[in-house]
């Protein structure tokens, strides 16, 4: 399924980890923001562009490169995948709904590394049932532009975004998802604020908050797509978005399981390394299982996409099974660690608090069987 | 328990209310007392209503409780009475009830008062009803009908004291009219007999402090004006702030409003700050995110000033009023009064 340059890619991306977001990784934390010039030096890598067209000043490359990319990047910092999301959630939108404009305008500069941007979906009264939108964008005749108002919750990047793709109902009247629509919305616009950014149980440099529009005006060029369109667009993300978020959950099951690994071999109690203990060992051997399979599903949906074949289903189950391993790997490695491990000196007990989101971010594990299950019972 | 031994009920007449004062400043709910306490005497019939006051140069005191309707004001004036201490009020009062044999004994169910009446209670050996809301006569026993709200609120309970005297209540402020001031009404004073030593009193006041900040006990609050994101800017809470002096009301604010920095959080309403279930709540410029609902929606009434009318607060609002809250509000006090 590799080639030469996934293989010279992966290498690119661990010691890319290794070098620049291990040594940083506990501090982002605790600050709450990553440094400014780590930004820039990912896009420097070309890590904002990995499945961007080099027209927009991205790579050009697959799917493949992207998970490799994250799970490499999340091996050693569970946060890190959110600095390129100018692959997935923030910048795919322009790149299969945008204008030549649009991409130009938004796209590149944010795979330059020049901006951040977002996507705003949820809401306070809808977060799986995303349908639900309370925003509203509607065209006024008088002004000759599109009024938003409303508040989105959630948002990565909210805090610090330079733009957003927002969701919101411009049809009051068309039935259910028909009516919503996609507007890029610039932050400096009248009307745009922020709400305080939120105090998370993990993830922390990946920062999140409200965004919140009164009377923003959004001129006709900035819908996304055509009118009516929005839920469409937001779906049609969601499915790549889930494979990085599974390849996410995949890099942070598989440092766990390295940070368990070194661990076990160093820690001596009754006399000898504690992973000559028959249990742990066992332990590390379901983890590894767990971890390989995870790998084998999320590399296989990846190949897939790269293939331009739908992915819906296995695309959920992705996510659904990372989600959950990550989370039971990341309890096991602590485990391991002893009481050593709920300390915040060991990395383990960030990776195991950043574990937590994966299932429920990008739709809950739940939604994802609902996925699952609507494709088998079809 | 109380020995059951019987008690010659008609050894006791006359219905007293416990003037609470504090730093030489009655305390609101007494007048209220003595307005309930003046219909009690007459459905009694041939009873007087009394006031009983503990403190320090007491006269200026005693012509307002004279002047609000008191025939009798039975006082205990001395530096140990001064300040509030329960060990000092609880003998005063029972020695003083043991010696004039009272019938009825109102407190106000403030703090001294839920701290003294049941101290008391125990020391003369009678029934204490706590947080009364209403109270009567039964016109075939002359006795005192208590009643007051039981499981928060969901029980109404009349409770009466047939066979112990006096019969006593606390009673919650605010819920009983006050009594008329009649100018120049006058009455008379029977001091007490006094036999209180220092060291009858275990508690030593260093010093009583007042918090100058506002305190914002939304939870006890009957009417709750809320603010959130809608009001624009911190400023609009000025506006809310009046609007509730007038209503009578506590002012509670969104975590929208919140974050922002307009107010403090001790005002927040909902999942992550304060659950109220007011009598009244008053929502304004708030969307009414479930965050939000899930801390007021069991409000009796919800009254919602929202400029959109697809707000989700309308769901659970009695009330709606789609409008600007800036034109909506100042009209709203206006037409209260
Ligand atoms: C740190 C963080 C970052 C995020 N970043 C973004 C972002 O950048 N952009 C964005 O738009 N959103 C973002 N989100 C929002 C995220 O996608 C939602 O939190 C998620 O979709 C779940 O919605 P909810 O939190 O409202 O939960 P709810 O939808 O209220 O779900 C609550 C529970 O009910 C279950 N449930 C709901 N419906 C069903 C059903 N039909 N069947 C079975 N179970 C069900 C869920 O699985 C869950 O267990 C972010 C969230 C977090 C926590
Ligand atoms: C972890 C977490 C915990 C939370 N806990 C709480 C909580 O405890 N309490 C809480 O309230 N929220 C809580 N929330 C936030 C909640 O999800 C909403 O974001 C919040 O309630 C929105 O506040 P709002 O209604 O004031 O603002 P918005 O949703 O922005 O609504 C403002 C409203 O004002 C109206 N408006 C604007 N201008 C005017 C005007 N001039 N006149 C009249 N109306 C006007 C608008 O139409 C709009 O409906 C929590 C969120 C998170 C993430």
């Amino acid at each position: 399924m590799f080639e030469k340059k996934h293989e010279m890619l992966r290498k690119l991306a661990r010691e890319f980890a290794e070098k620049e977001l291990e040594p940083i990784a506990a501090d982002a934390e605790k600050e709450g923001a990553y440094p400014k010039e780590l930004w820039q030096k990912v896009a420097k890598y070309g890590f904002t562009g990995i499945t961007i067209p080099e027209a927009y000043g991205g790579c050009g490359g697959d799917y493949k490169s992207l998970a490799i990319v994250v799970e490499e990047f999340c091996k050693k910092d569970a946060a890190a995948s959110s600095l390129i999301m100018s692959n997935s959630l923030s910048g795919a939108p322009y790149l299969y709904y945008g204008t030549e404009e649009q991409k130009q305008k938004y796209l590149r500069p944010m795979v330059e590394g020049k901006t951040i941007g977002a996507f705003a979906l949820t809401e306070p009264g809808a977060g799986s049932d995303s349908g639900a939108t309370q925003t509203t964008c509607l065209w006024d005749e008088e002004q000759g532009c599109y009024i938003l108002n409303g508040r989105k919750c959630f948002i990565t990047m909210g805090p610090i975004c330079d733009y957003a793709v927002v969701f919101a109902k411009s049809n009051l009247e068309a039935k259910g998802t028909r009516g919503i629509s996609a507007f890029i919305v610039e932050a400096d616009w009248e009307g745009f604020s922020r709400g305080k950014t939120e105090e998370k149980m993990g993830m922390h440099a990946s920062v999140t908050s409200d965004l919140v529009f009164n009377n923003v005006k959004v001129p006709k060029e900035n819908l996304l797509g055509k009118e009516g369109q929005g839920f469409k667009i937001a779906m049609g993300i969601l499915d790549a978005g889930r494979v990085t978020v599974a390849s996410q959950g995949l890099g942070i099951a598989a440092g766990c399981l390295d940070l368990a690994v070194e661990y076990s071999k160093e820690r001596v109690q009754f006399g000898r390394p504690i992973c000559k203990l028959q249990d742990v060992a066992f332990k590390l051997a379901d983890m590894a299982t767990e971890v390989e399979a995870t790998r084998l599903l999320v590399y296989d949906v990846a190949d897939k996409l790269d293939k331009k074949q739908k992915v819906t289903l296995q695309a959920a189950m992705a996510k659904y099974k990372a989600g959950e391993v990550c989370n039971q790997v990341a309890y096991k490695a602590l485990q391991i660690h002893g009481g050593y491990g709920y300390m915040q000196d060991y990395a383990i007990e960030r990776m195991t608090r950043a574990a937590r989101l994966v299932s429920i971010y990008e739709g809950t594990s739940e939604i994802q069987k609902l996925v699952i299950s609507g494709n088998l019972l079809k | 328990m109380a020995e059951n031994k019987t008690v010659d009920l008609s050894a006791y007449k006359d219905v007293w209310v416990f003037a609470e004062q504090r730093g030489g400043v009655i305390t609101p709910v007494v007048f209220e007392l003595l307005g309930k306490g003046r219909d009690l005497a007459s459905d009694i019939g041939d009873v007087k209503l009394c006031a009983i006051l503990l403190g320090e140069d007491l006269s200026d005191m005693t012509t307002q409780l004279f002047e609000a309707g008191a025939d009798v004001v039975y006082t205990a004036d001395s530096p140990l009475l001064k300040n509030y201490t329960s060990d000092g009020y609880t003998k005063v009062i029972s020695d003083a009830i043991h010696e004039f044999k009272p019938e009825i004994v109102l407190y106000g169910a403030t703090h001294i008062g839920r701290d003294l009446a049941p101290r008391i209670a125990k020391r003369v050996s009678t029934g204490l009803t706590a947080d009364c809301t209403k109270l009567d006569i039964d016109p075939e026993t002359k006795g005192i009908l208590q009643t007051r709200p039981a499981f928060g609120g969901n029980l109404m309970a009349t409770i009466k004291c047939p066979n112990h005297r006096p019969q006593m209540s606390t009673v919650r402020p605010g819920v009983m009219d006050k009594a008329p001031v009649q100018k120049g009404r006058t009455g008379e004073v029977i001091p007490v007999t006094l036999t209180l030593q220092e060291s009858d009193i275990r508690t030593k006041i260093i010093e009583i402090v007042k918090t100058a900040k506002d305190m914002v006990s939304l939870t006890d609050a009957e009417i709750i004006v809320s603010g959130g994101a809608g009001l624009g800017d911190a400023s609009g809470f000025e506006l809310i702030k009046k609007f509730a002096d007038k209503v009578g009301g506590v002012v509670g604010a969104s975590r929208a409003a919140v974050d922002a920095g307009w107010i403090d959080h001790s005002h927040q309403v909902g999942q992550t700050g304060t659950t109220v279930k007011p009598k009244i709540y008053i929502a304004c410029g708030i969307s009414g995110a479930i965050q939000h609902l899930a801390g007021m929606q069991t409000s009796d009434i919800i009254i919602a000033i929202n400029k959109n009318p697809m707000a989700p607060i309308f769901e659970v609002a009695d009330y709606g009023i789609v409008g600007d809250l800036y034109k909506v509000i100042p009209e709203l006090m206006e037409a209260w009064g």
